[in-house]
């Protein structure tokens, strides 16, 4: 009888393992360095743990695997995207991402209405651009997106030359108008021009520039700042008091054509859980979209952090996805033309 | 002999696919905020006959002009000393450090060049960093090896005897450099600035990092359009009018050298 029954598990086992590797891995498209990592360990163990399905990683920039992707379209390299929200509709765009089924998502549910980004693709965690800076390197106080405008700021700030949106919209804002009527930030822009000592085009110059002290303020990433902050870089990460920071959310899909539809929403499902978000941001000092999730008490109350539908509203502005894929290529000529260039 | 050439008519057949991809994308309307393109247009090339996108040519231009020319001058001694020093020692150390840069590679010469135009090793009293100067600097930096290698080759295979002849006629030395041996290498010197110039009007990375965002080569230009602004068939356009300048420039170059060959 016992050796019947531990035949039987171990034929039960084996038949399952078999599936698992027969149907192969799940593979998910990421950002490299510390995203994949976290992701890997935080989301990617947990469901092999659960389904018995490896994941595996395709990492590369935002850009890069966008333009790797619509060379697959149709037969996907890889099952699950990350990508940033407004980078998101650029797929849509092009029928790259497969619409969820809601109903294979239950922990959907108590993510923050603002990280349901569209039926397409749904937040995974979200941040702030914001005011970082060294106070060691300057010498007033910066509380306000006002102070990048103070004349003692001359030549010391940097900010991203790929996507000037976020200081375009603080300009607009600031101005009484916002990112659909940016062009009413355009005089407050050009008088911050002499502060700007440089433009980085990816996060590691950023933190070049910051760690050297060569563009000691930035608009910055409020991850890349609290990263900065664990590597011993005494920056100061500004929740400006006279408009609230940028909100950034990096979101989840589903690609279309993907044969793996279903453990793909497990995927997704299992990162939206109340757990795993708890370890995300632990791991990335992101913003949980999960309202339920338990963040560290140091965490609390800083920039890009939302515990409450409130907060997600009043302590960062979310820029319409839409209206901001399509102006994006009108900024950043204005901006190259009047900021950038000498 | 047809089968030798084999290989050469299949990359040109790789290349005229590419840059035949690269003129149909050129063509085609950019709708933004979609990666579908829509119609024939000429548009794309419109937009970047605009002054602010020819004035990218323009800067590309003088950077190139001014690294060939100066990369030229700091190469020549290196070179000559290379080619004429009767110490083997001295010339396996003078080839050692000239080679040296190419095992380091282009990002991580980048990088340091950042440290040191920066204020954090040295004190400049003048910007350097993302200034033109700066980025000057980085290329020049990084075309030396080559033109180095290539002035050395040519100034090698001047005789020595025709400088002997010209002194013991009663030319100075700086007379016999102006009247016999810079004439005698300019193989070398055409050939190398040829090259430094087609590849630094091509460059990337050094106005990528040392430019800070605010020194832009047309590469750089590129990339913005195609990968930041998603805006592929302008970057193709821009693309297009980049390789024909360079076409033309390079033509006018070959055609000058070749009228002042000895």
């Amino acid at each position: 009888m016992l050796v019947r029954l531990v035949t039987l598990v171990l034929a039960t086992l084996l038949a399952t393992a078999g599936v698992a590797h027969a149907q192969g891995p799940l593979v998910v498209s990421s950002w490299g360095g510390n995203w994949k990592d976290t992701v890997e360990r935080v989301v990617g163990k947990a469901f092999t743990a659960k389904t018995g399905v490896p994941v595996e990683f395709e990492v590369g920039g935002t850009i890069d695997r966008l333009a790797k992707a619509r060379v697959a379209k149709g037969s996907p390299l890889v099952d699950i995207t990350l990508t940033t929200t407004h980078v998101g509709r650029l797929y849509i765009s092009d029928g790259l991402f497969a619409r969820l089924d809601m109903a294979k998502l239950p922990n959907a549910k108590q993510i923050a209405r603002e990280a349901i980004r569209s039926e397409y693709h749904v937040g995974a965690w979200a941040y702030v651009y914001t005011i970082v800076y060294r106070p060691d390197l300057v010498k007033e106080e910066i509380t306000r997106w006002a102070d990048l405008w103070s004349p003692s700021l001359r030549g010391k700030i940097a900010m991203p030359d790929f996507d000037p949106s976020h200081i375009i919209t603080i300009a607009a804002l600031m101005e009484g108008g916002n990112e659909l009527s940016w062009e009413k930030g355009q005089e407050r822009l050009r008088q911050l021009k002499p502060n700007i000592v440089a433009f980085f085009s990816t996060d590691a110059q950023s933190q070049d520039l910051m760690k050297t002290g060569q563009a000691p303020v930035q608009v910055m990433l409020s991850v890349n700042a609290y990263h900065l902050q664990e590597q011993g870089i005494g920056v100061r990460v500004v929740q400006p008091r006279d408009f609230p920071g940028i909100v950034g959310i990096d979101t989840m899909a589903l690609m279309a054509g993907s044969k793996k539809s279903d453990l793909a929403h497990q995927f997704i499902d299992l990162a939206l859980s109340k757990e795993v978000q708890t370890e995300l941001v632990k791991s990335l000092r992101a913003g949980p979209t999960n309202t339920g999730a338990i963040v560290p008490a140091p965490l609390r109350g800083q920039p890009g952090i939302f515990l409450t539908a409130s907060e997600w509203k009043e302590r960062g502005y979310i820029m319409n996805d839409e209206a901001r894929a399509k102006t994006l290529p009108a900024w950043r000529e204005w901006f190259t033309a009047n900021i950038v260039k000498k | 002999m047809k089968l030798l050439l084999a290989p050469a008519v299949g990359v040109v057949a790789v290349f005229a696919a590419a840059l035949a991809a690269l003129l149909q994308y050129s063509v085609l309307e950019f709708i933004p905020g979609s990666l579908r393109t829509g119609g024939f247009t000429l548009a794309n090339f419109r937009g970047v006959l605009a002054p602010g996108y020819l004035d990218y040519v323009w800067d590309t231009a003088l950077l190139s002009v001014a690294t060939t020319g100066l990369t030229l001058v700091a190469s020549y001694p290196i070179a000559y000393a290379l080619a004429r020093t009767p110490s083997r020692r001295i010339r396996s150390w003078l080839l050692v450090l000239t080679l040296a840069p190419f095992f380091t590679g282009a990002i991580v010469r980048t990088y340091a060049w950042m440290l040191v135009l920066g204020n954090t090793v040295v004190t400049w009293p003048v910007p350097m960093l993302f200034t033109e100067r700066g980025v000057l600097v980085g290329l020049v930096h990084f075309s030396m090896p080559t033109m180095i290698l290539l002035l050395a080759a040519a100034i090698s295979h001047v005789d020595p005897v025709y400088e002997r002849a010209a002194t013991s006629l009663g030319a100075r030395p700086a007379r016999v450099f102006w009247r016999v041996t810079l004439p005698l290498s300019m193989p070398g010197v055409v050939s190398g600035s040829l090259i430094v110039f087609a590849w630094t009007f091509s460059a990337f990375p050094t106005p990528e990092l040392l430019g800070g965002g605010k020194v832009k080569m047309i590469a750089n230009v590129v990339k913005d359009l195609a990968l930041d602004s998603f805006n592929w068939p302008g970057a193709a356009a821009f693309a297009m009018l980049a390789l024909a300048v360079t076409l033309a420039l390079l033509a006018g170059l070959s055609r000058v050298a070749a009228g002042r060959a000895p």
